[in-house]
């Protein structure tokens, strides 16, 4: 195994000595063990012992790989992950054109991103999420858990409670409609109380509190492992102010991504992060964009545009490996996230609102 | 830089090694780079053991000569061109992708790169019957689309799917699935790790599970070098430049065409877009195409999608643009 030194997970100092000294193949570093090393390079004892340490798991990890075990490397071929794609769920948003350009919904194992101007929204979105994804799965859920991490403070428990109690009540009317055994059953353990215990609330009030938060992610989900949503509300919030250094930004955010991408995958997660919009002046005319920058762009794998037409709000899917681009409205009413009604059904009672955001409430009972 | 050791070659020894390391060589080319003449009286050596010692170290170190109509022989047995799967994206690449060197897309985000390389992975390994790696560092890499590709190139192959056909479609694109090797690396460590066992697979020539492979797809290499870029640390330099020289001896060595997806950015707000990575990347492929979505704000819907040379060692760089549908299916 002729690993070369410089691709060699160790600390830059110690790797420009190494290179100094003439080491090129981890094979030389091996032979020549911890006191000669230490005597080569001028370093201490122990520091040599560590290195070799490092050396040695690496070498040893890719001796069993190449024996055919798979270990921790995530290698398979396309028609495995095919299968695996098509057993896995949707994380549904209750607005149904949105599922369907998403593809049937939030994916795991996924970034997504939402960019909106602000009061589009983007939070009432996250917290419709945190609650769908514990629908369970004979409703068409994936029964797990959801971790919420706050950085702007606009996380309401009771909007929460409206959401989850109109969710609990969906389907309610669907097992009555449906009269099937485990329906019932499941029911028993969705209630208001079982969704709120089961989101994972996090604040973080700087940049820094968020790193942390997110590099600690990882053993919070070894715990929890039924946890299948990651939501970051407000990820660029922290960033945007206050930020002397843009290349830092840049690899901090760049990290970020790295490490939440990790997380998706390693845990069958869906990571949903909320982004702000900011003005690009032209030569001739200003526009919206996503706020962060040109490389953040690529850091999600789906990103969805939130905007207003006129009184109407779009959404509209802006990068997806999968879909086609597209844009649907939505409408956001007290039960939470919903379709927009088609203005021809007029099941106008007495008591109707004449508030054309909000759906009738007859149209309610008819679900 | 070789350290020198005993048993390097015959007549090196320990106390030769001693002595010439009391007076400051080390190393291989420390040794051959010094006039023995002063060795010899320094170290109290025999000056005919150092020039032989010398001849054999050239002798093992050095690269060999080849003349060019040997190498031009060579190239034209092992080179092969490799369709991308859409027409005018293989004229703009001169007929297709080359293998024994490095291509580049670079594009803006939802400029169709990820989609550029699935119908890489799809014409390849359909068409040609070859394997494929395709090293997935963003999370973008859907099989389900992939095997939508699939379907469409079957269905423009045979043009009536009679029942008895339908099957061997079916078959057929179960088989181009399983040549597609996905391997998800998300950080530099990883990567590295991936290329070091391919190149220890190839070069040890198990058939089993790789096949003849002939193309490498990243997608992308910004993902995982920008999180070592910036800052005041230059270890993100050194880490790339090592990348690009396992990427560049895989495509050499082994004749496997590699791909590479880059990401934009900007010098400032309202600068032009370029391709990011900065300059010293840019030597690294031999052939950049750019990906744009013209009307590029999000409000339209766009479909016209153009594909611009952007680097090329055979083409002139043409003065248009050669226009790129995104097929749906």
């Amino acid at each position: 195994m002729q690993r070369e030194v410089g691709t060699l997970p160790l600390a830059p100092a110690l790797r420009a000595r190494l290179a100094a000294a003439g080491f090129q193949t981890a094979q030389e570093l091996l032979d020549i063990g911890p006191c000669g090393l230490s005597k080569e390079i001028g370093i201490s004892r122990e520091e040599a012992l560590e290195a070799l340490q490092v050396v040695r798991q690496e070498c040893q990890g890719d001796a069993a790989r190449t024996a055919g075990g798979s270990g921790a490397t995530r290698k398979c071929t396309a028609l495995e992950l095919l299968e695996e794609e098509q057993t896995q769920g949707f994380i549904i948003t209750f607005c149904s054109a949105l599922d369907n350009i998403l593809g049937g919904g939030v994916q795991l194992t996924k970034i997504t991103e939402i960019c909106g101007a602000p009061g589009v929204g983007k939070t009432q979105l996250c917290m419709q999420l945190a609650v769908d994804v514990q629908i369970p799965e004979c409703f068409g859920g994936v029964a797990g858990e959801a971790v919420f991490i706050d950085t702007e403070g606009s996380f309401m428990v009771d909007r929460v409670v409206d959401i989850a109690a109109a969710c609990v009540r969906h389907c309610h009317l669907i097992a009555e409609a449906q009269q099937e055994e485990d329906h019932q059953k499941a029911l028993e353990t969705f209630s208001l109380e079982n969704i709120l215990s089961h989101i994972y609330y996090f604040r973080c009030r700087d940049y820094i509190e968020l790193l942390a938060q997110v590099y600690l992610l990882p053993e919070f989900l070894a715990e929890h492992s039924k946890v299948r949503l990651v939501v970051i509300d407000g990820i660029a919030f922290p960033f945007r102010h206050d930020f002397e250094d843009l290349s830092l930004r840049t690899r901090l955010l760049n990290g970020l991504a790295q490490q939440l991408i990790i997380t998706a995958n390693d845990h069958k997660a869906a990571v949903v992060l909320t982004n702000q919009m900011t003005t690009r002046i032209g030569q001739s005319q200003s526009m919206l964009v996503p706020a962060l920058g040109e490389s953040w762009g690529h850091a999600a794998t789906v990103r969805l545009i939130f905007h207003w037409d006129n009184s109407q709000r779009l959404a509209t899917l802006y990068k997806s490996p999968s879909q086609k681009e597209c844009t649907v409205a939505y409408h956001i009413t007290s039960h939470g996230f919903r379709d927009v009604q088609p203005p021809a059904v007029t099941h106008s009672t007495g008591g109707t609102e004449l508030n054309p955001r909000k759906r009738p409430r007859a149209e309610e009972e008819k679900q | 830089m070789v350290v020198l050791r005993a048993g390097l070659c015959p007549g090196l020894t320990e106390d030769m090694i001693q002595l010439l390391s009391t007076n400051g060589i080390r190393t291989v080319v420390d040794f051959v780079s010094s006039d023995l003449e002063d060795v010899a009286q320094k170290c109290s050596l025999s000056y005919k053991a150092l020039v032989a010692v010398r001849r054999v170290l050239l002798a093992q170190f050095s690269a060999f000569p080849a003349n060019g109509a040997d190498l031009y022989e060579e190239l034209k047995s092992s080179t092969a061109i490799l369709p991308t799967g859409s027409p005018s994206l293989d004229q703009l690449l001169d007929s297709g992708l080359y293998t024994g060197e490095v291509t580049e897309l670079v594009g803006a985000p939802g400029s169709g790169k990820t989609q550029v390389c699935l119908g890489i992975a799809a014409s390849v390994s359909l068409g040609l019957k070859q394997h494929v790696l395709f090293l997935d560092s963003t999370g973008g890499f859907t099989a389900s689309r992939l095997y939508q590709m699939l379907q469409a190139q079957t269905e423009d192959e045979e043009e009536q799917a009679i029942l008895g056909r339908l099957r061997l479609c079916f078959v057929l694109q179960l088989e181009a699935l399983q040549r597609v090797q996905v391997v998800r690396v998300f950080n530099i460590y990883e990567l590295l790790r991936a290329l070091q066992e391919l190149r220890d697979r190839l070069s040890q020539q198990v058939v089993s599970s790789v096949g003849p492979l002939k193309m490498v797809l990243l997608d992308s290499v910004s993902a995982v070098i920008y999180p070592l870029l910036g800052g005041k640390q230059s270890e993100g330099l050194a880490l790339m430049m090592q990348l690009s020289r396992e990427l560049k001896t895989l495509a050499r060595e082994f004749s496997l065409a590699v791909v590479v997806t880059n990401q934009v950015t900007r010098d400032s707000s309202t600068g032009p877009l370029k391709p990011a990575l900065g300059r010293s990347w840019s030597f690294v492929p031999s052939t950049r195409v750019l990906l744009e979505s013209k009307e590029a704000t999000w409000e339209k819907a766009t479909t016209q999608r153009v594909a611009s040379l952007a680097k090329s060692p055979r083409q002139v760089r043409p003065p248009g643009s050669i226009p790129w549908e995104c097929r749906s299916s």
